[in-house]
């Protein structure tokens, strides 16, 4: 982990990137593209499923593109941007969640354990709903009730899983005295 | 005030082509047509009802032609009179 984050550190150092030397590039440029481009696109999504809206099937395609991507990039990407990094053991969630309730967790420079769990749970909701809306476009699952149904449903569950994404992350930020925020921004975290 | 005079009379000019072509029901639930009924005349019509949604005054029919193609209709539900629009009683 400190080795990853030297290596980050002396290769943006090296590319002559302006930074304070205990900073490292932690999210790479796609990483963050794909973070915001998926929370618009969810967005955008969310607000126009009322209607039959062009808007609501390009969002979903656009959305079900990114996660193909990530995936991709989960293998093929930056050390941090890899799930071999940061997926881990769901004992080992377990117990970062239960190290939250006594405030004992420990900090990591890529995602914690219940961050990465997280991100899959995200990326698998997100592929679901994205197929499911395209079923319902289709001549073989228009109008089929239970279709429908399910979209519905894990649309909803997503906007949960937003909601304790954002407060895993406020929490986090917070016990750690660090903008997580704004790292999705910058790509940068604090070293140590 | 001739701006808003203007401005109404594109408005009621492009939401004209929607009233022509019928709107739903502005009555209570009660006096619309029963379900069965719409069902009962799209299947003579050679559909394959997948579901019927009440929107407001409108049923929004999900259905498949005889080649299996998808349909999106709206009738409206006092009336069982089929609208242009499929999403009438959404908007």
């Amino acid at each position: 982990m400190q080795n990853l984050a030297k290596t980050d550190r002396d290769n943006s150092a090296s590319l002559g990137v302006r930074q304070s030397p205990e900073m490292a590039r932690v999210w790479d440029p796609i990483v963050r593209i794909f973070h915001w481009s998926l929370v618009l696109s969810f967005g955008v999504a969310w607000f126009t499923s009322h209607s039959s809206d062009d808007l609501h099937h390009w969002a979903g395609y656009f959305a079900a593109a990114l996660v193909m991507m990530r995936l991709l990039w989960g293998f093929l990407g930056t050390p941090y941007a890899r799930f071999s990094q940061f997926v881990r053991r769901p004992a080992i969630v377990g117990r970062y969640l239960l190290a939250i309730t006594t405030g004992s967790e420990a900090r990591y420079i890529g995602h914690n354990p219940a961050g990465g769990a997280m991100v899959l749970a995200l990326m698998t909701a997100m592929t679901a709903t994205a197929l499911t809306g395209w079923m319902m476009t289709s001549d073989k699952y228009f109008g089929v009730p239970w279709v429908g149904r399910t979209h519905d449903l894990i649309a909803h569950s997503i906007l949960l899983l937003v909601f304790v994404h954002v407060c895993g992350v406020v929490l986090a930020s917070l016990r750690h005295r660090e903008n997580l925020v704004k790292a999705m921004i910058t790509g940068l975290k604090r070293v140590s | 005030m001739h701006r808003i005079l203007a401005v109404t009379a594109l408005a009621v000019l492009m939401t004209g082509p929607a009233f022509a072509a019928g709107t739903c029901s502005t009555a209570p639930a009660a006096k619309f047509q029963p379900q069965a009924t719409l069902e009962t005349k799209l299947k003579a019509e050679g559909l394959t009802v997948r579901q019927i949604k009440v929107e407001k005054g409108c049923y929004e029919v999900y259905a498949v032609d005889k080649a299996g193609k998808k349909v999106n209709v709206a009738y409206n539900a006092e009336t069982l009179e089929k609208l242009a629009n499929a999403e009438s009683g959404e908007n």
